[in-house]
């Protein structure tokens, strides 16, 4: 019993130090954030401005230019990070991402939709583009029946890659429609965080709010659900209501990912797969490290997106894509499929 | 067997007679003109013309011809803006865009002559020059100047080579008033940029309006971002920003709203802080008009939009 304790408490303090280093990547990532771009302000420069001093051309490529990515990034990576876990744990499904399940796709079609129909507001977006994943996430899970037992991980992805595509030809369609509107919705494509003000951060702050209550109060039960249905309901806890809980969380998290930064795929992915890695299975565990794995990627990702074909830029989701085809092809590989 | 042989060989003599006494009614007859598919003999005076790149309904118009059928241009619905105003009661029925073109639609037409665009391919002229001959410029990757042998070419299909040369002088002509105008002047410099929400494309210098402004005394540049054979930059970079410095900056999107392209532009803190903004010579530009058309009418349009916007 004494040697459970202690092995117990060994564990804990591991996970603690591989958290604690990965707020210091974190950390790091944001820095370089700071310093590396495609102009001509390198670090040098960009450690006068965080002294204190530094030109003002400088001064204006951190303040109003990278400084605004990187906080947008920070964000959309907690925000794709946290929702692919719990859309992960929910479905059982270690394929479960809002990339992969239409959610994304949803939400860009929505507020492509939007532009369409004359939106320009950027609160509107955000609503919509929440809706369009709440929809998009219910249509999948519909056609994979969506239902504890007997859960084919392939399914759900086959579903969501059918809906993703029908969704994404659809918004080309859009396109096709209003050309005036082109410009905008090519934007909706695929996604980007240059260009994005603090505005569109503000606006989507009230949301990630609401979504992180839900979390904390939506975690320990679905904790419980990982155990099987029985063992939750014998807890006192309504596997229907959780799971419902979860998708409103999902399209909450995706949707205002989306309206900020346009669809970044396989960052839901990407992210609880190393979480789980680093963490083991359980959720409670599994979010935490989400945290800092998710906007670590974002952002590493971006400044890669920034240096690649610098004077020019590579939309971040074309970066993260590139990335994160490689570990869904392990995941599918894997001899044994992992089940949640 | 013997008398087979001697039928085949009556035929051959006789085809070859026949040929040999067409050959001078031919050359007479027909006009033809040499094009990026060979020499293509065309019908004396062209009734049903049908354009299927903006430059050649460009040239169409001008020379005074509207064709039956003609491509919407790029992002837009239906024809340029510009060649509105040069459209009277008939208008051309739309058969498709450049690059996806409804041949079924070109065929209802009955055409007897069609203007193709230079980058047709090859499996696209065999079929459409079954329907009527078709004329292809020959294309010569990224030429200012590409343009006037492009609309000779289309003139001299319609058999309206006279006109042409007139209208490209008075392109000429209206190019260098413009340069006379503002003579003492520096020579000012300008970029042609396409603003887009992640960041701007400059287009290239080589391009058909670049050749225009020059010629007007404006000394066009790409800053050094459109690599060889392009016509635009990628998406440039915000934090690169200052390097579109210029005298004058045209502001377009793919599109005909300029001025909604300049709204969008002045959000961005990054364009706000340019000097050329600061000075407020930005200048919105149709372009559909600048960055996609071409022809003599395209040419007088855009002279008009630069003469108006250099008057202070």
């Amino acid at each position: 019993m004494d040697a459970i304790t202690r092995s117990g408490a060994a564990s804990a303090r591991r996970l603690t130090l591989r958290l604690a280093g990965l707020m210091l990547l974190l950390v790091m990532a944001c820095l370089a954030s700071l310093m590396l771009g495609a102009g001509d302000v390198g670090p040098v420069r960009a450690l006068a401005v965080l002294a204190g001093q530094g030109d003002a051309e400088a001064r204006f490529v951190l303040g109003s230019l990278r400084l605004p990515r990187t906080l947008i990034g920070l964000v959309v990576g907690l925000s794709l990070g946290v929702a692919g876990a719990l859309l992960q744990a929910v479905t059982r499904n270690p394929l479960a991402e809002p990339g992969l399940l239409g959610v994304s796709a949803g939400a860009a079609f929505a507020v492509a939709l939007a532009l369409l129909l004359g939106a320009t507001a950027t609160t509107l977006r955000v609503g919509v583009a929440q809706l369009g994943a709440m929809v998009g996430c219910l249509c999948v899970l519909g056609v994979a029946r969506f239902s504890g037992a007997g859960n084919d991980p392939v399914r759900l992805v086959l579903a969501g890659a059918a809906l993703t595509g029908l969704l994404l030809s659809l918004t080309s369609l859009l396109l096709l429609f209003d050309q005036r509107a082109a410009d905008e919705i090519r934007f909706w494509i695929v996604g980007s965080l240059a260009g994005r003000r603090l505005e569109h951060l503000v606006a989507i702050l009230p949301s990630l709010l609401l979504a992180g209550g839900l979390v904390i109060a939506v975690a320990r039960p679905l904790a419980a659900l990982a155990l099987g249905e029985r063992v939750a309901s014998g807890l006192g806890h309504r596997p229907g209501l959780i799971r419902l809980l979860v998708i409103v969380v999902v399209a909450l998290l995706v949707g205002a990912a989306t309206a900020t930064a346009g669809p970044i795929a396989f960052i839901g992915l990407v992210v609880p797969f190393a979480a789980r890695a680093l963490a083991g299975p359980d959720i409670r565990r599994t979010l935490w490290f989400c945290l800092p794995l998710g906007p670590l990627m974002v952002i590493t990702a971006d400044i890669v997106s920034r240096l690649l074909v610098a004077p020019s830029e590579m939309p971040l989701g074309v970066i993260t894509a590139l990335c994160g085809a490689p570990v869904l092809v392990a995941v599918v590989r894997a001899r044994r499929m992992p089940s949640l | 067997m013997n008398a087979g042989k001697h039928w085949f060989g009556t035929l051959c003599s006789s085809l070859l007679l026949v040929t040999v006494l067409m050959l001078p009614f031919t050359a007479w007859a027909a006009r033809s003109v040499h094009t990026a598919f060979g020499e293509v003999a065309l019908p004396d005076t062209p009734k049903r013309v049908v354009t299927l790149h903006e430059g050649a309904l460009d040239t169409a118009l001008a020379v005074g011809i509207t064709p039956l059928g003609a491509v919407t241009t790029r992002g837009g619905d239906g024809v340029a803006r510009y060649i509105e105003a040069h459209l009277g009661e008939e208008r051309p029925a739309i058969v498709g865009v450049v690059r996806e073109i409804n041949l079924e639609a070109v065929l209802a037409l009955e055409p007897d002559l069609i203007l193709a665009p230079p980058q047709l391919s090859e499996a696209q002229y065999r079929l459409l020059s079954r329907m009527a001959p078709t004329v292809v410029p020959l294309s010569e990757g990224l030429d200012p100047e590409l343009w006037r042998d492009e609309t000779r070419l289309y003139a001299q299909a319609l058999g309206r080579g006279a006109e042409i040369e007139a209208l490209l002088e008075q392109v000429d002509a209206r190019a260098a008033e413009i340069a006379e105008d503002k003579a003492g002047d520096e020579s000012p410099g300008a970029v042609v940029v396409r603003w887009m929400p992640q960041g701007p494309m400059v287009m290239s210098d080589q391009l058909f309006t670049a050749g225009l402004l020059r010629a007007s005394g404006v000394a066009i540049h790409d800053a050094g971002l459109t690599s060889e054979g392009r016509p635009h930059s990628d998406t440039l970079s915000l934090e690169n920003l200052a390097r579109l410095e210029a005298d004058w900056m045209f502001l377009a999107t793919l599109n005909e709203e300029g001025r909604e392209a300049l709204e969008a532009a002045r959000q961005s803190p990054a364009f706000v802080r340019l000097d050329v903004a600061a000075r407020d010579r930005v200048v919105p530009v149709d372009g559909q008009l600048w960055t996609s058309a071409s022809g003599p009418l395209a040419a007088l349009a855009i002279l008009d939009e630069l003469d108006a916007a250099l008057t202070p």
